[in-house]
């Protein structure tokens, strides 16, 4: 009995010793935290792989200038936006990097607040770079400082064709080169059987449709949806050509679409900026352009990264420094071009982008020449797969719908899902 | 918490034949004496250290009962694994009730919690901070509202002013929260970069005073009749004014322009009459709201009957042809003698253990019409993907390749539990092997394997991932409604949770969940209490 005795209280001894010596550890680390007003004034960003080097050297000698210390965490790009809904203040970050499209979603559910950028730094940026990050359904504010550019363009093997200056050039040699042996791709613009409503979007802007008009603000109406409109339904006809003539085929996804321009089975391939080193390596003699005119301006969608300022920077008591950081110094032209560079993405600032020297780059940019920036609205997420598969429908080859009707079904869809 | 700790205590009666120990008991024996305690109390240790660092974080964030229950059910696991033979069987039960609750009854309330609730995009914060929200998204540039180059300063009193410079003017002023005031031209000096300098008879925040100064800068107002002046960063200010007003009494708001109220819906949102919507809005609790939508909505209701008759047909199908190709395997590969049997067999189980995602993303590329591997070496030309009837048997024929080996291993495990005298018997009594499979391996089969197809035929009733890899539920379809030709239940309500009005509605998608548990449950128990007939057989 007295054995067990004093084995029990041996036991519960050591086990709260154990306890005890772990419980040091988080008291440790919990002490910084708390007493942190003074003496170390952190900026959390929050970036993702790619870009965290640049960003980390740019803003530190930001935060050598202002006395205050920055902490870049990584994140998956994606996992930024999702992360930003569930994240305990006490770890939450004061400014984000993040899409363009993001806007909307996130100035709705409030995690983001509105900047205001001097006008002389505004100036330098190209009027749609600002539209992008701006949302507000009766108020239009900018919730974002742009960065960086992406966008698609036509990318033309010059040795198998010329670069059309019109879209009848860019066709009749397109079909030409198709009939010429079989295996061989019109244009390789990819789609799949999911659709792809990005990669189609400028023969979509080039028979003059569009995805959602504006209102009085100037911001996004939903409501508006430029898939019906009758500008658009009025050329859809070229849409079912197309189909009967094989320009366009919805059976080519992204990996037959490289794969056809990278083998010489296709002259024309509509891609981006992230192919970029895919191309230099290809040996492939290449130039990139816009896609030609059709009835309206052949232009691309336009993908902005940039920085926000979170709600949390308030919480935090770093708002005015937060705000200085995203809307004044990264907007700068030479934070800018580090930043993009980061990336191989073109700098959203006018006085940066004219310093890129990367020949592809610099094509790229010149393609995306009055680009439409992605809605930044919510209800995006009701579109893409119903633009992208009224496409799929329509110019699937033999049996397709005809565009018309696939496109005003798309609409009608769209307009019941955003209710 | 960890089952290794249950066997800590010494067996309780030492059988008489010590030498034929097993090997589970020389390992009980092994750790009944010194080493067994001190690993009771080193993981024990280690339970309680991660309580503590978890009670602290709780703490921190105020989740006051969430610490208390810790705590409790820590002292609890201590008790029990300290005290003495008593509560033995408390020791073997407590583990697996600890993870039931964690992993099966926390999450389930949580989501029924949620479905409770307004959850979704624009209904993230508190209503106090929506509030706040709305007033700061609300404010706009005055017709001729004006830009400052700002420096924040203190003046002789020691007081926080903000030092500005109208940047069309070239105009020095000093803001207070009183108002603005002119200063004498040339009492503040710009630099090269065009900021602020220095302003007589002021001092200019500079390092760490300017970062303590921070909180107060960020509500800095400087009035100017109706709108006022703020800091927009720490080098520039700008004056703006409210568009909404907000009236705390009658908690409206009203738009300046036009007089329009916004009224708080009891959704979590400030609507106009016109159906004008304020943002952002709060989370709150909508009672029933989110199940009405799910019995009432046209989205739900129009494809409803449609997408179910497909869902069923797509998980019956699944497990039934799995099943019988799977069983059909076993028998081929039950005979011993059978040359390269174990590579046969090993064979059929890889398309079990590739990662499911992968497998159907490579389908996808295989079962392209024109560019894919399988028309092309077949001759063929079907349109795997792009037709909705030939959607539905690919995704048929590709949830058959990723299934039948489970079925395969589960029957051939069977067969070996089956009496090979029963079979002896019967060829005996004159029964044809297709008699003998049809009357005696079969049904006794079918007891081992029946609830297993049940849950097999539930899982697939949920299978997102096979139709989000393969067909994204497409082909659209021609008609009119939204559902695509092979989406199934679960596919369709993600479309609509997440890929509808203004994103992601979490709430909504909670409580389709919770309609869809049902139906699947209630598909489970009437199955299971069939299948007791089977038993009976015996």
């Amino acid at each position: 009995m007295v054995t067990k005795r004093i084995t029990r209280a041996l036991m519960g001894m050591l086990t709260v010793a154990g306890t005890a010596v772990l419980l040091v550890a988080p008291s440790a680390t919990a002490a910084p935290a708390s007493g942190s007003t003074v003496t170390n004034t952190t900026i959390r960003i929050w970036s993702d792989r790619d870009r965290k080097p640049a960003v980390e050297r740019v803003a530190a000698a930001w935060a050598a200038s202002r006395g205050v210390t920055v902490e870049v965490v990584e994140k998956d790009f994606g996992k930024i936006r999702d992360d930003l809904k569930t994240v305990q203040a006490a770890t939450a970050p004061d400014v984000i990097v993040g899409a363009h499209d993001w806007t909307g979603e996130l100035a709705a559910d409030g995690s983001v607040v509105p900047i205001i950028p001097r006008a002389a730094v505004s100036k330098q940026f190209p009027g749609y770079a600002l539209d992008a990050f701006s949302y507000g359904t009766s108020v239009k504010r900018l919730y974002g400082a742009p960065v960086a550019l992406e966008n698609i363009g036509l990318v033309v093997n010059t040795k198998l064709a010329k670069v059309p200056t019109d879209f009848a050039s860019l066709q009749k040699q397109a079909l030409a080169f198709k009939r010429k042996k079989a295996g061989n791709l019109a244009i390789a613009v990819p789609q799949g059987a999911n659709g792809d409503a990005y990669h189609m979007y400028p023969f979509f802007s080039g028979l003059c449709g569009y995805v959602f008009g504006t209102n009085k603000s100037g911001t996004l109406n939903p409501k508006n949806i430029g898939l019906r409109s009758p500008r658009f339904l009025a050329n859809t006809p070229i849409i079912d050509g197309w189909n009967k003539t094989g320009l366009v085929n919805s059976k080519v996804d992204y990996g037959t679409a490289k794969d056809a321009f990278l083998k010489g089975k296709a002259a024309f391939w509509i891609t981006g900026p992230w192919e970029s080193d895919t191309l230099k390596q290809s040996g492939i003699s290449f130039r990139i352009v816009q896609v030609p005119a059709i009835k309206c301006k052949s232009v691309p969608f336009l993908g902005v990264q940039g920085f926000m300022v979170t709600k949390f920077a308030k919480q935090h008591g770093v708002e005015t420094f937060a705000k200085n950081l995203v809307g004044d110094y990264m907007m700068s032209a030479s934070a800018q071009r580090s930043l993009a560079a980061a990336n191989g993405r073109y700098p959203a600032n006018t006085t940066a982008g004219k310093q890129v020297s990367d020949r592809v780059l610099q094509q790229f940019g010149a393609a995306g020449t009055g680009g439409v920036p992605m809605p930044n609205i919510p209800q995006m997420a009701a579109v893409w797969s119903e633009l992208g598969g009224a496409w799929v429908k329509s110019t699937k080859g033999a049996g397709a719908t005809k565009a018309r009707p696939a496109f005003t079904t798309a609409a009608r869809n769209i307009a019941a899902k955003i209710g | 918490m960890s089952a290794t700790v249950a066997p800590g205590e010494p067996p309780a009666r030492r059988s008489a034949s010590t030498v034929a120990w097993s090997l589970p008991a020389r390992a009980i024996a092994t750790f009944s004496g010194t080493p067994g305690l001190v690993l009771k109390l080193v993981l024990l240790g280690l339970l309680n250290a991660l309580s503590l660092w978890a009670a602290t974080i709780l703490a921190r964030d105020g989740h006051w009962v969430a610490v208390g229950v810790l705590a409790a059910v820590t002292l609890a696991v201590d008790a029990i694994y300290l005290s003495s033979r008593r509560a033995v069987p408390l020791k073997f039960l407590i583990p697996g009730t600890l993870f039931l609750v964690a992993f099966q009854l926390v999450p389930i309330a949580y989501n029924v919690n949620i479905a409770f609730t307004n959850w979704s995009t624009g209904h993230q914060l508190t209503k106090v901070e929506a509030i706040d929200g709305i007033k700061r998204n609300s404010l706009a540039p005055p017709e001729d509202g004006r830009t400052y180059t700002m420096a924040a300063a203190r003046d002789a009193d020691g007081e926080l002013v903000l030092v500005l410079v109208d940047e069309a003017t070239g105009d020095p002023f000093v803001g207070t929260r009183d108002g603005l005031r002119p200063l004498p031209e040339g009492s503040v000096a710009l630099d090269e970069m065009g900021l602020v300098q220095r302003a007589e008879g002021y001092r200019l925040l500079r390092g760490q005073e300017l970062v303590a100064a921070d909180p107060a800068l960020q509500s800095y107002v400087v009035p100017t009749g109706d709108a006022a002046i703020r800091p927009e960063g720490l080098e520039l200010a700008v004056e703006l004014a409210p568009t909404l007003v907000y009236d705390a009494e009658a908690d409206t708001f009203t738009r300046k322009e036009n007089g329009v109220v916004f009224r708080d819906n009891g959704r979590g949102s400030f609507v106009a009459a016109s159906g004008e919507e304020l943002e952002p809005g709060w989370r709150t609790n909508v009672g029933a709201h989110n199940f009405r939508r799910v019995a009432a909505d046209p989205l739900i209701r129009a494809p409803f009957v449609r997408v179910f008759i497909w869902t069923i047909a797509f998980a019956t199908l699944t497990v039934l042809l799995s099943f019988a190709l799977g069983l059909f395997l076993a028998i081929a590969l039950d005979r011993k003698g059978m040359r390269f049997l174990r590579t046969y067999r090993s064979l059929l189980v890889i398309p079990y253990a590739v990662p499911a995602f992968l497998s159907l993303l490579v389908w996808q590329g295989l079962l392209n019409d024109d560019f894919g591997v399988v028309n092309r070496v077949l001759h063929l030309d079907v349109p795997w993907l792009f037709d909705a009837n030939w959607a539905k048997a690919s995704i048929v024929l590709v949830s058959l390749w990723l299934t039948f080996p489970y079925f395969f291993l589960i029957s051939l495990g069977a067969l070996q539990s089956i009496p090979a005298e029963l079979v002896e018997a019967a060829r005996v009594d004159g029964a044809g092997p297709l008699q003998v499979f049809r009357k005696i391996t079969l049904p006794l089969l079918l007891i081992a394997v029946a609830p297993l197809l049940i849950a097999s035929f539930a899982f697939n009733f949920n299978n997102f991932g096979n139709i989000y890899f393969l067909t994204g539920g497409g082909p659209a379809s021609n008609d009119q409604d939204v559902a695509g030709a092979t989406d199934i239940l679960i596919s369709y309500t993600y479309k609509l949770a997440f890929e509808a009005g203004k994103g992601q509605d979490f709430g909504l998608a909670s409580a389709i969940s919770i309609a869809i548990f049902f139906i699947v449950g209630t598909i489970s128990v009437v199955s299971f209490w069939r299948t007791r007939a089977l038993e009976n057989v015996r």
